[in-house]
């Protein structure tokens, strides 16, 4: 790879992540709006990468901590790939507290479902949507599926390594304002889609 | 005399779209800044009569950009272009002092409406 072509691939990484930016914008509004906190936005994480090296993507959560994560497929476009909500379980005590409908019991294992099914219903579609609409494109989503609960990272990836080859990744880590609560969504692209995302870039960098 | 206007993001892409947003006869000196110190430094140096600051950025971002220019009473007018369009990130940066906030993706129209809104220029 000469200069040209790196300068090239940054430009790319550039694009993507300022796609991501306003995307993640967007779902951090609707969840704010919903729960009536404040959302810390990160500068998105965009990175070309090989699925053994995911666990070193994820710079947001600490390998010692427990969590949980669900996975959601999505394709349309010219594009597929799965998006990933990693929930640190010691977000669930706060944000189960800020769902003022829920009741709430200590270590319910079944909210604490419903809060991750919803907090990532929540944040998948609408990032989904967000990047989709920049791009033009329309995402159909597949179902939701829990990926692990109460693991940790390692664990996590290891138990689905062959789920994903080279990729491209972009990490957003969401924190609460005054709350205890941390998820990191990640989306991962097939490497069949960096044709058809590089295209897009290009007309949108024209 | 023509207008020295400002664009800071740390995104090149972000700032290429927004320097096509704006309008095409207006007369002006365009300027760039890839976080906040460097439109600090922009602003001192008199290239940002008028700002379009973006909020997450690394170094400075621009809620420190936005107190730096309030607390030293610097001389620019700044609109706020931000994805971060959450309620409270609006109230947020109006209260410190920004004069407008354009939510990304950038667009010409909305940008020619907040330029007309507060008389820096119109067509």
């Amino acid at each position: 790879m000469d200069t040209n072509d790196l300068k090239l691939e940054e430009d790319y990484i550039d694009c993507f992540q300022e796609i991501a930016n306003v995307a993640m914008g967007r779902a951090a509004d609707l969840l704010a709006r919903i729960l009536e906190v404040f959302i810390i936005l990160p500068i998105p994480n965009v990175n070309l990468l090989e699925a053994s090296e995911l666990k070193m993507a994820l710079s947001a959560i600490d390998e010692n901590e427990q969590v949980s994560a669900v996975c959601q497929g999505f394709i349309g476009g010219g594009l597929s790939g799965e998006a990933l909500l990693i929930f640190n379980d010691t977000s669930f005590t706060d944000i189960a507290k800020l769902n003022k409908n829920k009741a709430i019991k200590e270590a319910d294992e079944s909210l604490e479902l419903e809060i991750l099914m919803d907090t990532s219903n929540i944040l998948i579609g609408a990032c989904l949507k967000g990047i989709a609409e920049q791009l033009d494109i329309n995402f159909s989503q597949g179902h939701p599926t829990v990926l692990g609960r109460h693991v940790n990272i390692s664990d996590l990836v290891k138990n689905n390594d062959q789920r994903w080859k080279k990729t491209l990744a972009i990490e957003i880590n969401y924190t609460i304002e005054n709350h205890n609560v941390n998820c990191d969504l990640l989306l991962l692209f097939t490497e069949d889609s960096l044709k058809m995302l590089k295209e897009k870039a290009n007309y949108l960098l024209s | 005399m023509s207008t020295n206007v400002l664009i800071c993001d740390d995104s090149g892409f972000a700032r290429k779209q927004m320097s096509k947003a704006l309008p095409e006869g207006w007369d002006i000196e365009i300027s760039f800044a890839t976080n906040g110190q460097e439109a600090i430094t922009a602003i001192e140096e008199g290239k940002a009569n008028i700002m379009f600051l973006d909020l997450t950025m690394p170094v400075m971002d621009g809620y420190q950009v936005l107190e730096q220019i309030k607390k030293c009473d610097l001389p620019s007018m700044v609109i706020v272009v931000s994805g971060d369009i959450q309620p409270e990130a609006v109230d947020r940066v109006k209260k410190m002092g920004a004069l407008d906030f354009i939510k990304k993706p950038i667009d010409r129209e909305k940008t020619k409406q907040v330029l007309a809104a507060y008389g820096i220029y119109s067509d």
